[in-house]
């Protein structure tokens, strides 16, 4: 019995330490940088060599779904084919053959490639220059790098001010990767979403309250760290490109970080989210959508009205994003997600299709029980019933200003992917261009309207979305 | 002794029925060929009887941007799966004859539907359903509401449908209109009344 109890005990104990050690072992991730998105997936050790899944790496990029015979393994990325055999070190892509570094492995029905693959595979699938710093495991898919310069003020108050040159926050998601560590001599910025990269090491300040800086990188994060011999308050601008760091007051120093009035909150510097709109030109790629006159595809129709739509709101003050600015394949889900994800305030899919000459609004279409869903995990295809009373309402403006612009509108809820997917409100808006006449001045001037009512709806919902938000 | 001109004839003859013997074989055996490549080419479905009913179509009319109720008389077995097909088949019928009011491709059809609940339906279509339809958001919403508000109206009780393409998921139609949802035939019955 005693035997027994011990027996437990050192068992109780020994689990404990295992767990103790397996929670300290940090994943090995590799993060991906791109103009669109960032993201991170795990490195995995096989035979004292790292791998990759390659679905991991390609499918956030917008590619085909894959597709596989046997041993033999398929993906389409911006029409260019990448093939992969299991056992074999080297695959092709377009038919040319591409050096893996290692071989190919099929592990669960799933296709890894060694790590140091991610070059060749990316350079020549995005057909773009790709930075990869390896002992970080962090890729940077074309010029996508945050850089960041520091000043120094020196006196009785002394400050650390970083300016970056995109701004730099925290996803909602991995909130608890990118935060602010702080010991009574240390304060560490750790990014894992932002490309943040600086040439910079170490710099050193002296013997006062900030000491000295360096920019380190390992595990697909960047971390900027300061020293000094006092805790540091962290003080984030309203557009996210300038961090100040500087000594707290003695009565707060039992704080971690104080929150400041108007600046970031202690955990994970929440700041009240940018208003920005998230135009999604529809299709691209493989993808051509509907065709008009045998020559123009709905893809680049798109495209025009999208950019059109982006200098429409900007000229009103109201920054906007496209989800692809070239011929580009990105899927349904993960248009949803780069929204989702960059909290975008609004969406606006933009569609051209027969028949008619008009214009067609389309908000999300949601079955009662959907649209009760509550909770902060919501299923996928009813991600939207949070915000379906806004997504109607924005449609019923844009319908309004399109009809001041003497445009015939029909307005109507559909199941249309992926309005239902994404959690703010969203519309879809296809111009039924007149395929007798596509490149007369009247068409052109009917796109230029589209575009223009569009802004103008978006700036009187404006207040109302913001203010919810 | 045979003279040799009858030898002669009798070869003439013997050689003359073996040609004709291997022509009608291989005239036969490319009949055969021929039926029974039609029989593959038709969708593998099972006869159907039941007794003529009039039922009520809602139809898409592209011109117009509309749908309209239209009663047409179908020949509609008991069973409740083959009822539910011969109903989404005499819907594609309409539209696949000439002049169509909303034209679909050809070879467009319904393959199988079944029940995976007692209110919830899959219906699986053959690939030329999807391949050949016209790419948009308004043509194919109307294709699918259609298809479901004509199925709820003839064949009560269900409440979801899914569509598979030739027995597999498929992200949507034709690039527009979800076909990884499960519709919702309340929600599609709301949408059905703004196009009527």
């Amino acid at each position: 019995m005693r035997w027994s109890k011990t027996g437990a005990g050192l068992a109780v104990v020994a689990l404990c330490c295992a767990l103790g050690v397996s929670a300290a072992a940090p994943e090995q991730q590799l993060t991906v940088y791109t103009a669109q998105t960032s993201y991170s997936l795990p490195v995995v050790d096989h035979g004292g060599k790292p791998y990759i899944f390659v679905t991991d790496l390609l499918l956030p990029l917008g590619t085909s779904r894959p597709t596989a015979k046997e041993k033999d393994w398929r993906i389409s990325v911006n029409k260019t084919d990448l093939r992969l055999t299991a056992g074999k070190d080297k695959g092709t892509i377009n038919k040319q053959a591409v050096d893996l570094g290692g071989k190919a492995l099929l592990e669960n029905g799933r296709f890894m490639v060694p790590m140091d693959a991610v070059l060749p595979l990316l350079g020549r699938l995005l057909n773009t220059t790709v930075d990869f710093h390896q002992t970080a495991r962090r890729v940077f898919v074309g010029d996508t790098f945050t850089r960041f310069t520091v000043g120094f003020k020196n006196g009785d108050q002394p400050a650390l001010i970083l300016t970056f040159s995109q701004p730099v926050r925290a996803s909602r998601s991995h909130q608890e990767k990118r935060g602010v560590l702080t010991h009574p001599d240390t304060t560490t910025l750790t990014f894992t979403k932002d490309p943040v990269v600086s040439e910079l090491k170490t710099q050193q300040y002296g013997d006062g309250a900030i000491q000295s800086l360096s920019f380190s990188e390992e595990n697909g994060t960047a971390f900027v760290t300061v020293s000094g011999n006092k805790p540091l308050q962290l003080v984030q601008s309203d557009d996210g490109r300038t961090i100040t760091l500087q000594p707290q007051a003695p009565d707060v120093s039992a704080t971690p970080i104080p929150t400041q009035p108007g600046g970031p909150s202690a955990e994970g510097q929440k700041r009240a989210p940018e208003f920005f709109v998230m135009i999604d030109p529809s299709h691209g790629g493989n993808d051509k959508g509907a065709t008009f006159g045998g020559k123009l595809v709905e893809k680049d129709i798109t495209l025009r009205l999208a950019r059109e739509v982006r200098r429409e709101l900007e000229e009103r003050g109201i920054p906007a994003r496209l989800l692809r600015e070239s011929d580009t394949d990105l899927g349904l889900d993960r248009r949803a997600e780069i929204t989702n994800e960059q909290h975008a305030s609004v969406y606006v899919a933009l569609h051209a299709g027969r028949p008619g000459k008009g214009v067609r609004v389309y908000a999300p279409l949601l079955s009662d029980a959907q649209q009760q869903q509550t909770g902060r995990f919501l299923p996928w295809e009813a991600a939207q019933s949070g915000a379906m009373s806004r997504s109607q309402n924005l449609a019923r403006v844009v319908s309004e200003e399109l009809k001041k612009k003497g445009l015939t509108v029909a307005s109507m809820a559909v199941v249309l992917r992926p309005l239902n997917n994404i959690t703010t409100p969203a519309i879809a808006v296809e111009l039924a261009p007149d395929e007798n006449d596509l490149q007369s001045p009247d068409n052109q001037k009917r796109q230029a309207n589209v575009a223009t009512a569009i802004a103008s709806a978006i700036v009187q919902v404006r207040n109302q979305i913001g203010a919810r938000q | 002794m045979i003279p040799r001109h009858f030898q002669i004839t009798i070869a003439l003859v013997l050689l003359a029925i073996l040609v004709s013997g291997i022509i009608i074989i291989r005239m036969t055996h490319k009949e055969e060929a021929l039926t029974l490549q039609a029989a593959e080419a038709a969708p593998a479905a099972p006869m159907v009887g039941g007794k003529q009913e009039h039922i009520q179509l809602l139809l898409a009319y592209d011109e117009d941007q509309a749908l309209r109720w239209r009663s047409a008389d179908v020949f509609l077995p008991a069973d409740r799966n083959l009822r539910a097909r011969e109903t989404l088949r005499s819907v594609l019928a309409q539209y696949l004859q000439m002049p169509s009011p909303h034209p679909l491709a050809k070879g467009a059809d319904i393959k199988d539907v079944y029940f995976i609940s007692d209110d919830t339906m899959i219906v699986d279509t053959t690939a030329q359903f999807a391949d050949g339809h016209p790419s948009g958001i308004l043509l194919e919403e109307l294709t699918l509401t259609s298809l479901i508000e004509t199925l709820t109206a003839n064949v009560p009780g269900i409440a979801r449908v899914k569509f598979l393409v030739d027995g597999k998921e498929r992200e949507t139609l034709a690039g527009h209109a979800d076909l990884m949802s499960f519709y919702q035939t309340a929600a599609v019955h709301k949408l059905a009344k703004e196009f009527e």
